[in-house]
């Protein structure tokens, strides 16, 4: 594996939510897209800021429940009507009505499924080795009381010049290089 | 290049601040009041359309049952009404503050609704076997005249103490005096509570929630028996041969459905005006969007299993009740009702884009009336005789019915309501939410 060389983005630490919020807002304004906050705990404002909501988990979700929903149901089609075929108090082999609760049940199982695991795929997750933990005080701080935001070099906007006078402008505790 | 942010948060900047309290909690009086002339108008209209069905062979009859939909239909709301009241006090949250007025409109039409029964108890016999044959002689007569089934006499002997006119007539009396009880203490209350000279202050918090939930809690108790009382005297006992555990929770759960989504509806309108415009915020019409998808859930949940079990069981005793309602055309009604009521309304609630949409919201609220008005002509009409297992519209243009006399009904009964929205502010001040709603949205 070749070794990675270069920086992965400027990090911006902040002691309070709004200051990351607001530097998040106008990065974004400015034409950043590449960027990602990093937060102690869950701030709406932020994910709102990034426009974050708009992922593919719930496709995933809504694919997975379909899937879920014709498998048993054509599994307990072809069980009753050809596999086992069992006469039950003389009903007809396909018996709808009996198949909708194991339908059901494997609707919610798969979409849950799909959601849990694609949301892992997607985020990338599980993760070994991530750049930031690079920088000492994401390491003390992300999980304690600073609030970061991260611009990453792959943005094609960025500049290592112009985008740290960019979040220097913010009151921002410290603006630091992280390098691959 | 400064932005001019003050170092330690965000004020000042836009969106993120909190919202200041309009001027005026009033309702708006002149967008209420033109909603409700259109109202009247339709009400009329449908009304004098209505009148043509005497008419017409079958008509009468049909006009009557249509009658008790509307009426069952407004009972619906305003009883619905009072229970989510009640809820939302037990419950607490900022989804309830915002519904709080309008539900409080709704519990107070019950006086409508108490007057409207009165058609339905006076006509009682046409309608209810029951009451046309209220003792064993009239119903051993009407079975040996072939009126009645041998079942349908030995089940309407047995079940003769709670199903008679007297009896039918005292269960309703006493329905709804306590529940116009009920509406009226929490009423009265709601404005002493705003009144409160300590308003603002803590132990005025507590003192409000504690006495709303002192009633609120027994109060919803107390409602689901009575309503499950009158659902069974005046819809269930049309078949006077069924027997269904699930009823009364069927008629709660469709209330509920009907009432969330008129409730959804009444706030996105009155969201055009102030003071709305300012205290709606997308997180409180989210949060009523999902509750509303629950509804729609437990709905389906409640109808497919009393279908279930009985189809599970094929006794002869419980399937002729499903048979009128799937054979003879009624297979059509009853996909409609399943997809009207069940499928669209949750596949769509499923997006969170749409439940945060105002104009969309508006669309499927309003399309959950109406689904909720089809289900009950599907419960309805399949009791009678005529029209069990034999949905027509040849010789039996009556049926028509069923759509002018609801829209009719439910205009009047909606008029009623805006009226009683106008009259008091919109929302409850002395409650600690109100300064939650203020903040800007997903502020945690």
């Amino acid at each position: 594996m070749p070794v990675r060389e270069g920086i992965y983005g400027l990090l911006a630490e902040f002691n309070t939510p709004g200051e990351l919020v607001v530097a998040t807002e106008e990065a974004r304004r400015a034409g950043y897209r590449r960027m990602e906050c990093y937060t102690p705990y869950p701030v709406e404002e932020a994910a709102e800021a990034l426009e974050f909501h708009k992922n593919r988990v719930p496709m995933v979700c809504l694919l997975g429940g379909l899937m879920g929903v014709t498998t048993s149901f054509l599994m307990e089609t072809w069980i009753s009507v050809w596999a086992y075929p069992l006469n039950i108090a003389g009903r007809p082999l396909f018996s709808w009505p009996a198949f909708i609760i194991p339908a059901y049940e494997w609707t919610i199982l798969f979409a849950g499924l799909s959601a849990g695991f694609g949301m892992l795929a997607l985020n990338g997750l599980p993760q070994l080795y991530h750049p930031l933990f690079n920088a000492p005080n994401f390491r003390n701080g992300a999980t304690t009381d600073k609030f970061f935001l991260c611009l990453e070099s792959v943005d094609p906007k960025f500049s290592p010049t112009e985008t740290r006078s960019f979040l220097e402008q913010f009151h921002a505790v410290s603006v630091v290089e992280v390098e691959l | 290049m400064s932005l001019g942010h003050e170092h330690n948060g965000d004020a000042g900047h836009h969106g993120h601040g909190p919202r200041v309290l309009p001027a005026s909690l009033a309702a708006p009086e002149e967008a209420i009041k033109a909603w409700r002339t259109r109202l009247l108008i339709v009400g009329v209209a449908a009304t004098v359309i209505s009148l043509a069905f005497f008419m017409v062979q079958g008509g009468p009859v049909h006009i009557l049952r249509a009658y008790l939909m509307g009426f069952m239909l407004s009972f619906g709301f305003a009883g619905g009404g009072l229970a989510m009241l009640m809820l939302q006090y037990v419950s607490g949250g900022k989804w309830g503050l915002l519904l709080r007025r309008p539900l409080e409109a709704a519990s107070r039409t019950l006086w409508l609704v108490a007057a409207m029964v009165i058609p339905v108890l006076l006509l009682m016999k046409h309608l209810y076997q029951w009451a046309a044959f209220p003792n064993a002689q009239a119903t051993a007569a009407a079975y040996a005249k072939g009126l009645m089934t041998q079942e349908q006499m030995l089940t309407a002997n047995a079940k003769h103490a709670m199903l008679s006119p007297s009896a039918a007539i005292v269960q309703t009396v006493i329905v709804f005096a306590i529940l116009l009880l009920m509406t009226t203490l929490l009423n009265r209350w709601s404005l002493q509570r705003d009144a409160d000279p300590d308003a603002g202050s803590q132990s005025s918090y507590d003192r409000w929630r504690i006495k709303f939930e002192n009633l609120s809690g027994i109060g919803i108790l107390i409602y689901v028996i009575l309503m499950t009382d009158l659902a069974i005297v005046l819809i269930k006992s049309l078949d006077v041969t069924w027997y269904s555990s699930i009823y009364g929770l069927q008629f709660l759960v469709g209330q509920g459905y009907q009432t969330l989504a008129l409730g959804i509806l009444m706030v996105i309108l009155l969201s055009r005006y102030e003071p709305l415009k300012t205290l709606l915020r997308v997180t409180e019409q989210h949060d009523l969007g999902k509750f509303a998808f629950a509804f729609t859930m437990l709905n389906i949940y409640l109808c497919f299993a009393e279908f279930l079990i009985i189809w599970s069981g094929n006794v002869p005793d419980e399937i002729p009740w499903y048979l009128a309602r799937i054979q003879g055309g009624w297979w059509v009604i009853c996909s409609l009702d399943f997809i009207c009521h069940w499928l669209i309304p949750f596949s769509l609630l499923l997006s969170r884009d749409l439940k945060r949409n105002k104009k969309k919201m508006i669309w499927l609220t309003a399309w959950m009336i109406f689904a909720r008005s089809l289900d009950m002509f599907w419960l309805i009409e399949p009791n009678f005789r005529d029209a069990a297992g034999n949905l027509r519209l040849s010789g039996n243009l009556g049926i028509l019915a069923y759509i002018t006399v609801p829209v009719a009904v439910l205009s009047i009964w909606g008029a009623y309501y805006l009226t009683e929205l106008m009259k008091r502010p919109l929302m409850n001040v002395n409650d600690p939410h109100l300064e939650e709603m203020l903040e800007p949205e997903h502020a945690h």
